[in-house]
């Protein structure tokens, strides 16, 4: 069966009036949640390091994916990683705009300083493992949270730039499509990035 | 700091990142897996409407354009008269004529001279004024 470029191949036949075989139509379905399988971890990850909260993060994945899936799913499939990240990181940036906007008026409002989307604290979260935590997983972590609370202190298209090229494994020009910059600036964000990570960090991590 | 401590810390933290995903619990690798199925069913869904309106838009323009391009003509002297090309071309010589009338003889312009003074003898007969 000869393979199309693109999804938007396959809805045009899709769409015709003499009705596509159904192989093909499940081919590119296939396509695309192949592509949203292999990336949604990763993605949620890094919306996690960004968000600091599971739920955000899986609420702007999905937003990610139905957007891509609604609107770019016809453009050629080598483009939907950087736009994918382009829609996430505008998501992240759409939801910490938001909430300073509800923290400025939470401070502001008379009562208790909580916020009211959060739920209260699951008990189970508390209970400890059965198993005894392996020292050099636990020690893993806790580099990782390290890492994760530096990569919140940078500045955003640091981070964005930092995660894309070094967690996403995206090459440079890839990465300034989705940052919707210059390769340059993609270099300059990434190098200030690693250097500032290291300065935080330290030697020993 | 040297290229290799940058290499280094970059292949630790990107080892670190990726164990961290592989870490993710199955609360959260499941309601992925249902962001993902909802995110296909809805372009499933919204596919034929949309491309049917993507591919409709460019031929309703062209019949619309059509469309209006023989009602003008329809509605145009050029359709309703035969012989119409003569009589534009008469209009445009009365055009002409006017126009060679004001740069030449000047008999525009006295017409004009003699439509102000009628205007001025006819507003001094309607409001006679006091008499001197």
């Amino acid at each position: 069966m000869a393979r199309f470029g693109t999804l938007n191949t396959a809805w045009m036949v899709w769409d015709s009036p003499a009705p596509a075989p159904e192989g093909v139509v499940l081919e590119y379905t296939r396509e695309l949640e192949k592509f949203l399988a292999e990336i949604e971890r990763r993605a949620f990850r890094m919306a996690q390091v960004a968000l600091r909260d599971a739920d955000d993060a899986l609420d702007v994945v999905q937003d990610a994916m139905l957007k891509l899936t609604r609107s770019y799913a016809s453009r050629p499939s080598a483009e939907w990683r950087p736009l994918f990240y382009r829609i996430l990181e505008n998501g992240i940036r759409d939801l910490q705009r938001r909430r300073t906007v509800r923290k400025r008026v939470m401070t502001w409002l008379p009562g208790p300083k909580e916020d009211p989307d959060s739920e209260a604290q699951d008990p189970l979260e508390n209970v400890a493992d059965a198993a005894p935590a392996i020292p050099e997983r636990l020690m893993q972590a806790q580099a990782m949270e390290q890492l994760e609370q530096s990569l919140r202190a940078l500045p955003a298209r640091q981070r964005e730039a930092f995660m894309l090229r070094n967690f996403e494994g995206m090459d440079v020009a890839e990465t300034a499509s989705a940052m919707a910059c210059s390769e340059g600036s993609v270099k300059t964000h990434y190098s200030r990035a690693v250097h500032a990570l290291r300065d935080q960090l330290g030697e020993v991590w | 700091m040297s290229e290799q401590d940058d290499n280094a810390f970059e292949l630790r933290s990107r080892a670190l990142f990726h164990d961290s995903v592989e870490g993710l619990d199955m609360r959260i690798r499941s309601r992925l897996t249902q962001a993902r199925s909802a995110a296909l069913e809805a372009a499933a869904t919204r596919r034929p409407w949309a491309l049917g309106w993507k591919l409709w838009t460019p031929a309703a323009g062209v019949t619309a354009a059509a469309i209006l391009g023989v009602v003008l003509w329809m509605g145009s002297p050029l359709h309703h008269q035969a012989g119409t090309v003569a009589d534009a071309q008469s209009s445009f010589e009365d055009l002409d004529l006017l126009a060679s009338s004001d740069e030449g003889s000047g008999d525009a312009l006295d017409m004009l001279q003699d439509d102000i003074d009628f205007y001025d003898f006819a507003d001094k007969s309607a409001n006679p004024g006091p008499a001197a």
